[in-house]
């Protein structure tokens, strides 16, 4: 049950950084899906992905992303 | 106009169609997941590799071929996004880049003179208080991974997490040396020999390459484990954390 | 079974995010999306032989198969060494052509 929530709220979140026209909410909505894949892989019994997952996802891949929109574009001028 | 529109409609639509129709009887087929695995772990895992942790048994002991190619791919990353990046005019952090980078960038015009300064009494307290915890939960993740979670690369990200935070939040004039580029750029040069020596180690032993050779009266076959997560944690964390603040940029304060 | 839909569902939106968009960092998240996918499919396929996480202190038994666990530890990492190569290379464009946008790039480099 508490899966089937976890996912349907990660569902959500992607299409949400997908669409959305700030691409830092989007990178803040991609560190919420990692959070949230954290907390689902440790319900589904497996610690050692949970921290990777964890220190990687919400650490390391949020640091890039917010470096890489800082030096050039924030906006996601397409729309 | 709108025909282009319309055929760009039309082929993303076929993708997606193809997509999915190849995707869907993976994800939903009924055949169950086979035990095997799972029944043979169980039973030898432990005296076979002499880790509790199945999961750093199986990446240290059956599948260590795996981790080696890892840590290369690592390597490469890190050391393939530094170069394109400082010789693309990034202002990098000083020293992190090539020197031409430093020397070139100091007369660019885009780099925009901040007015706020970037280290506010919250970041000080929470990065620069609790840099060192983390860095301490890092170093018991990788010392413990053959017991409890953690391993290598856990606790290496959470090394390079806990580098980040004290590089983040220390003070200007407080300098410590493990947030400056050449000492972690040894560091990993250092962890990657080490890999390596670890690796060839079991050959001279008569184990084969990544065998275990201090399996033994005096060690126990668990020591060979502890070794490499100890080389790999320091690998991994130096070389992110080396990633990290380079990318954190100029502090100007 | 719901959870194998939400997953394939994931799955898609992520490979549509990298068809349709027109902006760089989009397809890059999107790449991300997909990756996350694919690892909670392998855990959530993992999980179905068993009960316990696979940690053998003395008496336990019936754990969660730990192969998929330690592959994905694998993916997870190499998946992070991708996002950071892919932004580096999209900061070049960047830099080369004024844009984000594909077709500003394509046609820039056209030149």
């Amino acid at each position: 049950m508490m899966v089937i929530l976890l996912l349907a709220l990660i569902v959500v979140l992607a299409v949400f950084s997908l669409a959305s026209k700030d691409l830092l909410h989007s990178v803040i909505a991609l560190s919420a899906i990692s959070l949230l894949s954290t907390l689902l892989f440790y319900i589904l019994r497996a610690p050692d992905v949970a921290i990777t997952e964890a220190a990687v996802g919400a650490g390391v891949t949020t640091v890039i992303f917010v470096w890489a929109l800082r030096n050039t574009d924030r906006m996601d001028r397409d729309r | 106009m709108k025909g282009d529109r319309l055929l760009r409609t039309l082929r993303i639509l076929i993708t997606m169609a193809a997509v999915a129709a190849v995707a869907a009887p993976v994800f939903l087929s009924r055949t169950p997941w086979p035990s095997t695995a799972r029944d043979y772990l169980e039973r030898a895992g432990v005296a076979d590799s002499g880790a509790i942790n199945l999961v750093s048994a199986i990446y240290l002991g059956y599948r260590a071929f795996d981790t080696l190619g890892e840590t290369i791919v690592l390597l490469v990353a890190v050391s393939g996004t530094i170069s394109i990046l400082s010789r693309s005019g990034a202002s990098l952090a000083p020293g992190f880049g090539s020197v031409a980078a430093d020397n070139a960038s100091f007369s660019l015009p885009q780099d925009k003179p901040t007015t706020h300064t970037l280290r506010t009494h919250l970041i000080e307290v929470v990065t620069g208080k609790l840099g060192p915890v983390v860095l301490l939960f890092g170093f018991y993740l990788m010392l413990y991974g053959h017991l409890s979670p953690g391993g290598g690369f856990q606790g290496g990200v959470v090394i390079a997490s806990g580098i980040v935070f004290i590089a983040i939040g220390s003070r200007r004039d407080a300098s410590t040396w493990l947030t400056k580029a050449s000492a972690l750029n040894k560091i990993e040069s250092l962890g990657f020999l080490l890999l390596m020596s670890a690796a060839l180690s079991g050959v001279f032993a008569g184990k084969g390459v990544l065998g275990n050779p201090l399996d033994g009266p005096l060690f126990g076959k668990a020591a060979f484990i502890i070794v490499l997560n100890i080389v790999i944690g320091l690998k991994v964390g130096s070389g992110i954390g080396f990633m990290c603040i380079a990318m954190l940029g100029r502090h100007r304060s | 079974m719901i959870e194998r839909i939400l997953l394939l569902i994931l799955f898609l939106v992520g490979f549509s995010g990298i068809l349709i968009k027109k902006n760089i960092v989009k397809k890059i998240i999107g790449l991300n999306i997909l990756n996350s996918a694919v690892v909670m499919f392998f855990i959530v396929e993992g999980r179905t032989v068993g009960e316990r996480s696979p940690i053998l202190d003395p008496g336990v038994s019936n754990v969660v198969d730990p192969v998929p666990q330690a592959l994905m530890l694998t993916a997870i990492v190499i998946g992070v060494c991708i996002t950071a190569l892919a932004l580096a290379l999209a900061f070049r464009l960047y830099k080369a052509a004024g844009s984000f946008d594909i077709d500003t790039i394509k046609a820039s480099l056209h030149d």
